[in-house]
C-alpha cells in the first residue's frame, strides 16, 4: 500500500466518520460532529458533501446545535441551492418559535442565504418578524430588509417592506431605531431619488432623542444620518449642535468623529459673531487632542482628519501645537503626518517653538523623516516672514553638518526662500557653493545651478562652477540639463565678455546633441533670441519673476469643503472624494457644506440639495462623452498650426512658426517662468461683457437673456456665460461668448483660476463641427495664471477646419489644456456669427432662388413681442449681416425680404411679416427658405436673439 | 459597512473567515491582504490600505491580525474601535487571544461574530448583552491552577516583575462553564499611567504628559456592585484647587458608562456594577504640571574629536523618586552616528550592561533605587564621519547622536499621585471564600526623551 493511498483512505474515512457521528442519536455527539465540520470549513476543507446530514440535525430544540447548523448553512447554501430548499420548512417553522432567539436566528440566517428560491419563502416570516413583540427580533428583521433589498430590490418594494421599515424609525427600542436608520440609509444610497430617509424637523427630533439612548454603534448610524440633513436656518443648526455636543466626550472615537462631522458641517451655517460659535470652537479641541493619545492606528486616522480640520478652521487647534510634537517611538507614518500639521499650525506666535523642534528632527536617524523636517523648515520660512531669517540660519547650521542628504534638502528649500524673499539672504551663497561637489540628487543639483545662474553677478567663479557641471552634460537628468542651459544663458547676459565660449558650447550641446525635444526647443529659442535681439533676450531671460505662493500643498477649497462633509470616513483618510474610490455602482451623492446664513431670517435656499438633486443645472458638458473623448484625445493639443496665423501678435511670427510646438512646452516647463510677456501680445478684447449674466445658468439661458447689452456696431454679442464650471475643471473656470466683427469671428474667453496653484501652458482645440470652426491662432495666455486671477482673451476663429455634422447643428465641442489636465466642454454658438458680409442678394436673383427652392424646404416661425418697428428691425438685422433685399407694405403690414449667406456658402432667404400688435410691440412672422433646411431652426434662433436684445 | 472579517495568524494563515455580504472575493482576500501588508513601503501607512474597491483596516493584537474589509466609504474609526473591542471580547470569551485559543474555539468565535455583526452592521459589543445570546462554551486547554506562580505578569499591562498575582489567573475565559463556581470570585484593579516627557538639551522641560487609566477585570457575577475609593484630594480641571493640601490634579477625566458618579463629587468614590470581563473604569490625562518631580534626570556630556573620529559620551543618570521606591527595567537608548565601530565603557554598577546594536547604544539598568545617581562613560570610534581633520576636540555633538530615550517601569508609583484608597465589594459570596481583590499601581514610560 503506497502512502498516497493511505492518505486518501483516511480522508474518505474522515468524512465518513463525521457522517456517522452526525447521524448519531446522542445530541452531544452530534454537536461535536457539527463543530468539527465547521472547523474543517474554516481551514478551507470542502465539507459540502455533508450537507444533507447537517441539515438533518436542524430540527432540534438545542439552541447551540441549531446555531451551528445555521452557520454551516450560510456557508454552503449558495453552492447547493437545491439542497437549501430542504431547509426552508424548518426556517419558516423556526420563525414562529416561542423563543425570540430562535425567531431572530431564523430570520437572520435566511437573509444571509443568497439563493433566489429562498427569498420568496422569506417574505411572510419577515413581515411577521418586523412586527414582532420582541425588540431583538425586530432589530434583526430590520437588517434583514436591507439584505433582501440587496438580493431582490423589486421584491422589497412590492411587498411594502420599506414602509414598515420607515415606521420602525419611531420604534420604542433604540436598537431597532438604529438598525432601521442604518438599513434605510443604505437602501437610500442605491436609490438616490427615492425620498426614503425623509429628514424633517420632526424626524430629526426623534433621532436626536434616540441618540441619547442607544448603544455607541447605533449613535454612529444616527449621527451619520444627521450629517446629511440641512437645517432650515441657523437657529435650528444651533439647537442640533447643542444636542450633539455631549457626544464629543464619548469614549468611542468613532462616535466622537461622527459628532465632529455634524458640528463642522452645521457650524458653516452659524454666524461667526455668535457667542455660541466661539464656545463650539473651544469644545472641538479637547476631543481631537484626546484622540492623539490612542494607539498609533487610531492616531494616524485622527491626524489625517485633523489635517483637514486645520485647513478649514485653523482657529480650533491653534493653541495645541505641542500635542503634534513627534515622539521618538511614533511610527514613521504618524511622524510625517504630525510634521505636516505642525507647519499648517505654524504662526508668528509659535514659530520659535516649531523651529526648535524641526531642528531636532533634522538630526534624527530616519532619512525620510529628516528630509521632510528640513523641507518643513523651508516651508516655515515661506509661511511666516518674521521667521525667515532664523530659518535660514538654521538651514546653514544643518549644511555645516555635511551630511549628504541634509545638505541637499537644505539647498532645495533655500532656493525657494530666495524666490520668496529676493535680495535678502544672498549672503549665504558662498556657503552653498562650498557644497557643490557633494550634490548627487537631480533636484538639489538643479536648485544649486539655478542659484548660481540667478546670482551669477555675485559669484566670482560662476563660470567655472557652471562649466564643471557642463562636463557631464549628457549624463544629467533633464531637469538639470534645462536648468543648466538657462543658467548659462543668464550668466552670458550678465557677463557677456568672458562667457561667450561657454554659452556656445551649451547651446550646441542642447540643440545638436540632445534627443530631448524640450531641451532642444529651449536651446533654439535662446539661440534665436540671442542672435536677433540681445536686449530683448535680456528682458525675457532676466525678467522679474513672480513670487512663489505661500502654501502650495493646501487642498483646493472646493475639494476641502467636500471632504469636510466626509470627516471620519475613509475619504478623510485618503483625502479623496468617495467617488474616487468607491465602486461606481452605488450612487455616490456629492455632498457640499451648507451655505452660511447671515441672519436667522435669511431665506437663501440651501444649495445642498437632498440626495439626487439633478446636477443637470450645470451647463451640459460633453453630452456624449464616449465617442467625443475618442475624437478629442486623438487630437494634438499643441498650438494648432492649421489655419493662417492672424497678424495680431507683436513679434515676428516667423520665429514662432519655426519653433512650432515647442513654444508652449517651453513656457510651461520653465520653473522660474521666464515670463514670456514679450512673445505674444494677445489681441485686445474689446468685448462688452455682461456681468449680470447669471453664472451657472443653463445654456438655454444664453438666448433668453433680456438684460444683454447689444453692441453698437458689429453683430450682436451674447453676454458671457459659464461654459466650464471650476468644479469640473480642477479650478479652471471658463466663460465666454462669440463675436463677429468686421468679417472676423472670435471667441471671447474669460479664464478664471479658482484653484490654488498657478496655471500655465494653456492650449485649445475644437472638435470637428458643422461649419469647420477652428482656432486661427494658438490660445495665448501671456503669463501664468495665478490663483484668483482672471484673464480675458479673444481667440480668433476661422472656418477652414474639418467639417462634421453635429447634433444640434451649432454644437461646438472644445478641449482646453493647461498644466494640470485636459478639460472638455461643449457649447452652442449663435449662428449669426457665421453670417458673412457679402450676404446681400440682388432682387432678381432673390426671386428666382425663392421660386427655385421647393416649398417643403420652407419653415415658418413666430417671433412675438418684438419691441421694434420695421425700420429698426431692418437696421438691427443688417448690422448682423442679414440684409433686406426688398420691402413692401401689404394691408398695413410691412413685409421684408431678406437674404443672408453662411460662411460655407449656403444662402438663406427670408420673408418677414411685421404685424403691429399693441403700440410698443410687434409680432413677426418669419418664413425661411433654404436648400439646407436643417439650418432654418438656428437661423430663426439667431433672428430672435438679435431682435430681442 | 463591513464586508468581511478575518483573523490571520502571524504567518498569514487564516484562522477565522467570515463574509457578511456575499462578497465575491472569497478567501483569496485574506491572502491578498497579507501580501499587501508585507509588501508595503516603509513610510506608507498600513492602517488603511486598499486594493481596487476593497479597503482593508486591521489591527495587530497578540501576534494575530484582525482585519475588516469594506467597499464603502465608512468610518475607519468605527472599524478600528470594533476590531479592538473584538480583540477584548475574544480574549474574555476564550481566555486569551492567541492562535491556539482561537483555533480551539472556532464555533464560539463564529457565534460571537454573528451576534456582534449582522450584515456588516455592528449590533453590540457589550459583554452584558452578548451573554444572553451565546450558547457555546469555551474550550480551555489546560486546567487552571491558582497556585501556579511560576510565570508572572498581570493582565493588561505588559510588565514582567511584580509577583502579585498568578499570570494565568487573568488569562482564563470570563465565562467558564456554568457549573464551576469555585474560582470565580476575583477582581483585578490596575491604575496604570503612561508618562511621556520631552526634555530639551539645555535641561528645560518641553512637555510632560501623563495618560492614566483605571482598569478592572472582574470574574464576579455580573451586576455585583463595587465601590472604588480614590484619593480624596483628587480634583479635575485647572481651577479646582482644594485648600493647601497636595492636590492630586488631572486635566480631563472620562468614565465608563457603567460608572455611577453620585458619590464622586463629595467623596471621590466610584460606584459601579461591572459586567464580567475587562473594562476601563476611568481614563484621565494630565499635562505640563506634574505634582512630583520627574523620575529621571539625565546629564550628558559629549566629547567629539573629528580628527581622530573619537567620540566620548559621559552620561549621568539621577533618579528623583522617593528613596523607598525604585524603577525597574530601566533602559537608555541613545542613537549614534552611522559607522560607530567599537565601544568601551565604564559603568557605575556591576549589574548594568551596555552594548551597541542597530546603530544605537543600549544601557540597561535592571534596578534603580530612588535618590541614587548612576553614571556611564562610553568611548566609541567613528571613522566614517566627514569633517576636516586636525580640529581640536569639540563639545558639539555630531549628527545622528541622540536624542536619548528612557524606558522604565515604576511599580507602586503613580506620577499623578492618584491612589486607590479602597475597593469594596457588595457581593455576598455564596458559601465560597471571600472574593480575592488585587489592586496595583504602576507607571511606565511611553516616550521619555532627553535631547543631547
Amino acid at each position: 500500500m503506497t502512502d498516497s493511498k493511505y492518505f486518501t483512505t483516511t480522508k474518505k474515512g474522515e468524512i465518513f466518520e463525521l457522517k456517522a457521528e452526525l447521524n448519531s442519536d446522542k445530541k452531544e455527539k452530534k454537536k461535536e460532529a457539527v463543530k468539527k465540520v465547521i472547523a474543517s470549513m474554516t481551514v478551507g476543507k470542502d465539507v459540502s458533501a455533508l450537507f444533507p446530514d447537517v441539515v438533518n440535525c436542524m430540527q432540534t430544540d438545542n439552541l447551540e446545535l441549531k446555531k451551528l447548523v445555521y452557520l454551516y448553512l450560510m456557508n454552503y447554501a449558495k453552492s447547493q441551492p437545491d439542497m437549501a430548499i430542504m431547509a426552508v420548512n424548518t426556517f419558516v417553522k423556526d420563525c414562529e418559535d416561542p423563543n425570540p432567539l430562535i425567531r431572530a436566528l431564523a430570520v437572520r440566517t435566511m437573509g444571509c442565504i443568497r439563493v433566489d428560491k429562498i427569498t420568496e419563502y422569506l417574505c411572510e416570516p419577515l413581515r411577521k418578524c418586523l412586527k414582532d413583540e420582541d425588540p431583538y427580533v425586530r432589530k434583526t428583521a430590520a437588517v434583514c430588509v436591507a439584505k433582501l433589498h440587496d438580493i431582490n430590490a423589486q421584491l422589497v418594494e412590492d411587498q411594502g417592506f420599506l414602509d414598515t421599515l420607515k415606521d420602525l424609525i419611531s420604534d420604542s427600542n433604540p436598537m431597532v431605531v438604529a438598525n432601521a436608520v442604518a438599513a434605510l440609509s443604505e437602501i437610500a444610497e442605491s436609490h438616490p431619488s427615492s425620498n426614503l430617509l425623509d429628514l424633517n424637523p420632526q424626524s430629526i427630533n426623534k433621532l436626536l432623542t434616540a441618540l441619547n439612548e442607544c448603544t455607541e454603534w447605533g449613535q454612529i448610524f444616527i449621527l451619520d444620518c444627521l450629517a446629511n440633513y440641512t437645517p432650515k436656518d441657523d437657529r435650528e443648526a444651533q439647537s442640533i449642535c447643542e444636542r450633539v455636543t455631549p457626544r464629543l466626550s464619548h469614549a468611542n472615537s468613532a462616535v466622537v468623529l461622527s459628532a465632529v462631522k455634524v458640528l463642522m458641517k452645521f457650524m458653516e451655517m452659524l454666524s461667526k459673531d455668535l457667542d455660541y460659535y466661539g464656545t463650539l470652537l473651544k469644545k472641538l479641541a479637547p476631543p481631537l487632542v484626546t484622540l492623539l493619545s490612542a494607539e498609533p492606528e487610531l492616531q494616524y486616522v485622527a491626524l489625517r482628519n485633523i489635517n483637514l480640520i486645520v485647513q478649514k478652521r485653523p482657529e480650533i487647534l491653534k493653541h495645541e501645537m505641542k500635542v503634534f510634537f513627534v515622539k521618538y517611538n511614533d511610527p514613521i507614518y504618524v511622524k510625517l503626518e504630525k510634521l505636516d500639521i505642525m507647519i499648517r499650525l505654524a504662526s508668528q506666535a509659535n514659530i520659535a517653538q516649531v523651529l526648535a523642534e524641526l531642528k531636532e528632527y533634522a538630526t534624527e536617524v530616519d532619512v525620510d523623516f529628516v528630509r521632510k523636517a528640513v523641507r518643513a523648515i523651508g516651508r516655515c520660512a515661506i509661511k511666516v516672514e518674521q521667521s525667515a531669517e532664523r530659518c535660514v540660519s538654521t538651514l546653514l547650521d544643518l549644511i555645516q553638518t555635511k551630511v549628504n542628504y541634509v545638505v541637499q534638502e537644505a539647498i532645495v528649500v533655500i532656493k525657494d526662500i530666495f524666490r520668496k524673499y529676493p535680495n535678502k539672504y544672498e549672503s549665504v551663497i558662498a556657503t552653498l557653493c562650498e557644497n557643490l561637489d557633494s550634490l548627487d540628487e537631480p533636484e538639489a543639483r538643479a536648485a544649486m545651478i539655478w542659484i548660481v545662474g540667478e546670482y551669477a553677478e555675485r559669484i566670482d567663479n560662476a563660470d567655472e562652477l557652471l562649466e564643471s557641471f557642463l562636463e557631464g552634460f549628457h549624463d544629467e537628468s533633464t531637469q538639470v540639463q534645462l536648468q543648466l542651459l538657462t543658467a548659462i544663458v543668464k550668466l552670458f547676459l550678465k557677463k557677456p565678455t568672458e562667457t561667450q565660449e561657454l554659452v556656445q558650447q551649451v547651446l550646441s550641446l542642447a540643440t545638436q546633441d540632445s534627443d530631448n525635444p524640450d531641451l532642444r526647443d529651449r536651446g533654439y529659442i535662446y539661440w534665436r533670441l540671442l542672435s536677433t535681439d540681445p536686449v530683448a533676450a535680456k528682458e525675457v531671460v532676466l525678467a522679474e519673476k513672480p513670487l512663489i505662493s505661500e502654501e502650495t500643498d493646501l487642498i483646493e477649497p472646493t475639494l476641502l469643503d467636500e471632504l469636510i462633509c466626509y470627516i471620519g470616513t475613509l475619504a478623510s483618510v485618503y483625502h479623496k472624494p468617495p467617488s474616487a474610490f468607491v465602486e461606481g455602482g452605488r450612487g455616490v451623492v456629492h455632498k457640499s457644506l451648507p451655505p452660511r446664513t447671515a441672519s436667522s431670517e435669511s431665506t437663501e435656499s440651501p444649495e445642498t440639495a437632498p440626495a439626487g438633486a439633478p446636477s443637470s443645472e450645470q451647463p451640459d458638458v460633453i453630452p456624449t462623452q464616449g465617442d467625443l473623448l475618442g475624437d478629442l484625445l486623438n487630437l494634438d493639443l499643441g498650438p494648432p498650426v492649421s489655419g493662417p496665423p492672424l497678424a495680431t501678435s507683436s513679434v515676428q511670427m516667423g520665429a514662432v512658426d519655426l519653433l512650432g510646438g515647442g513654444l508652449d512646452s517651453l513656457m510651461g516647463d520653465e520653473p522660474e517662468g521666464i515670463g514670456g510677456p514679450n512673445f505674444v501680445a494677445p489681441p485686445a478684447a474689446a468685448v462688452p461683457a455682461n456681468l449680470g449674466a447669471s453664472m451657472g445658468s443653463g445654456l438655454s439661458d444664453l438666448f433668453d437673456l433680456t438684460s444683454g447689452v447689444g453692441t453698437l456696431s458689429g453683430s450682436y454679442v451674447a453676454p458671457k456665460a459659464v461654459w466650464l464650471p471650476a468644479m469640473k475643471a480642477k479650478g479652471l473656470e471658463i466663460s465666454g461668448t462669440f463675436t463677429r466683427q468686421v468679417g472676423s469671428i472670435s471667441m471671447d474667453l474669460q479664464l478664471t483660476n479658482k484653484a490654488l496653484q498657478v496655471m500655465t501652458d494653456f492650449a485649445i482645440q475644437f472638435n470637428r463641427n458643422s461649419f469647420g470652426l477652428a482656432p486661427a491662432a494658438p490660445l495665448q495666455v501671456h503669463a501664468p495664471l495665478s490663483p484668483n486671477q482672471t484673464v480675458e482673451i479673444s481667440l480668433p476663429l476661422n472656418t477652414v477646419g474639418s467639417v462634421m455634422k453635429m447634433e444640434p447643428l451649432n454644437n461646438l465641442q472644445v478641449a482646453v489644456k493647461n498644466n494640470i489636465d485636459v478639460f472638455y466642454f461643449s457649447t452652442l454658438y449663435p449662428l449669426h456669427i457665421l453670417f458673412v458680409e457679402d450676404g446681400k442678394m440682388d432682387r432678381q436673383m432673390f426671386l428666382a432662388t425663392w421660386k427655385d427652392i421647393p416649398n417643403e424646404n420652407e419653415a415658418q416661425f413666430q417671433i412675438r413681442d418684438c419691441p421694434l418697428n420695421a425700420e429698426a428691425v431692418s437696421g438691427r438685422l443688417q448690422s448682423s449681416n442679414i440684409f433686406t433685399v426688398a420691402k413692401r407694405n401689404v394691408e398695413g403690414q410691412d413685409m421684408l425680404y431678406q437674404s443672408l449667406k453662411l460662411t460655407n456658402g449656403i444662402w438663406v432667404l427670408a420673408e418677414l411679416r411685421i404685424q403691429p400688435g399693441n403700440p410698443s410691440f410687434t409680432d413677426l412672422e418669419l418664413s425661411l427658405k433654404c436648400r439646407a433646411p436643417e439650418v432654418s431652426q438656428h437661423v430663426y434662433q439667431a433672428y430672435e436673439t438679435i431682435l430681442k436684445n | 459597512m463591513i464586508s468581511q472579517f478575518f483573523i490571520l495568524s502571524s504567518k498569514g494563515d487564516p484562522l477565522i473567515y467570515k463574509d457578511f455580504r456575499g462578497d465575491s472575493g472569497g478567501r483569496d482576500v485574506a491572502e491578498l491582504f497579507y501580501r499587501k501588508l508585507t509588501g508595503l513601503p516603509g513610510d506608507e501607512s498600513p492602517v488603511v490600505m486598499h486594493h481596487d474597491d476593497r479597503h482593508f483596516i486591521h489591527i495587530r493584537h497578540s501576534g494575530l491580525y484582525l482585519v475588516a474589509t469594506t467597499s464603502e466609504n465608512i468610518s475607519p474609526f468605527s472599524l478600528l474601535e470594533l476590531l479592538s473591542r473584538l480583540a477584548t471580547l475574544l480574549g474574555d470569551y476564550c481566555g486569551s487571544l492567541s492562535e491556539g485559543t482561537i483555533s480551539r474555539n472556532v464555533a464560539l468565535v463564529y457565534e460571537l461574530l454573528d451576534e456582534v455583526l449582522d450584515y456588516g452592521y455592528v449590533q453590540t459589543t457589550s459583554m452584558e448583552m452578548l451573554r444572553n445570546f451565546i450558547q457555546t462554551e469555551a474550550v480551555v486547554s489546560k486546567p487552571f491552577s491558582l497556585f501556579d506562580l511560576s510565570s508572572v505578569g498581570l493582565f493588561g499591562a505588559e510588565t514582567q516583575q511584580s509577583k502579585v498575582a498568578p499570570s494565568s489567573a487573568a488569562s482564563r475565559p470570563v465565562l467558564t462553564s456554568r457549573s464551576d463556581q469555585s474560582q470565580k470570585n476575583e477582581v483585578f484593579l490596575d491604575v496604570v499611567e503612561r508618562l511621556s516627557v520631552l526634555i530639551a538639551s539645555n535641561g528645560s522641560l518641553l512637555k510632560v504628559d501623563v495618560q492614566g487609566e483605571i482598569r478592572l477585570k472582574s470574574f464576579l457575577p455580573s451586576g455585583s456592585e463595587m465601590r472604588i475609593g480614590l484619593t480624596e484630594e483628587f480634583c479635575v480641571g485647572k481651577s479646582e484647587l482644594r485648600g493647601y493640601g497636595p492636590g492630586i490634579r488631572v486635566d480631563e477625566v472620562s468614565f465608563h458608562s457603567s460608572v455611577l458618579l453620585e458619590e464622586f463629587e463629595s467623596h471621590r468614590i466610584l460606584r459601579l456594577q461591572p459586567p464580567q470581563g475587562e473594562l476601563t473604569v476611568m481614563r484621565y490625562q494630565l499635562s505640563d504640571d506634574l505634582p512630583s518631580p520627574l523620575p529621571f534626570r539625565l546629564f550628558p556630556s559629549v566629547q567629539w574629536d573629528r580628527g581622530s573620529g573619537r567620540l566620548q559620551v559621559y552620561l549621568k543618570l539621577r533618579c528623583d523618586l522617593p528613596p523607598k521606591s525604585q524603577a525597574l527595567n530601566v533602559r537608555l537608548h541613545l542613537p549614534l552616528p552611522r559607522g560607530v565601530v567599537s565601544l568601551s565603557q565604564e559603568l557605575s554598577g556591576p549589574e548594568q550592561t551596555a552594548e551597541l546594536g542597530e546603530g544605537a547604544l543600549r544601557w540597561d539598568l535592571p534596578r534603580v533605587q530612588g535618590g541614587s545617581q548612576l553614571s556611564g562613560l562610553f568611548q566609541m570610534d567613528v571613522p566614517g564621519l566627514p569633517g576636516p581633520p586636525g580640529q581640536a576636540p569639540s563639545t558639539s555633538a555630531p549628527l545622528g547622536l541622540g536624542p536619548a530615550s528612557l524606558s522604565f517601569e515604576l511599580p507602586r508609583h503613580t506620577c499623578s499621585g492618584l491612589q486607590v484608597r479602597f475597593l469594596r465589594l457588595a457581593f455576598r459570596p455564596c458559601g465560597n471564600a471571600n472574593p480575592h481583590k488585587w489592586v496595583r499601581h504602576l507607571s511606565h514610560s511611553d516616550a521619555y526623551v532627553i535631547r543631547v
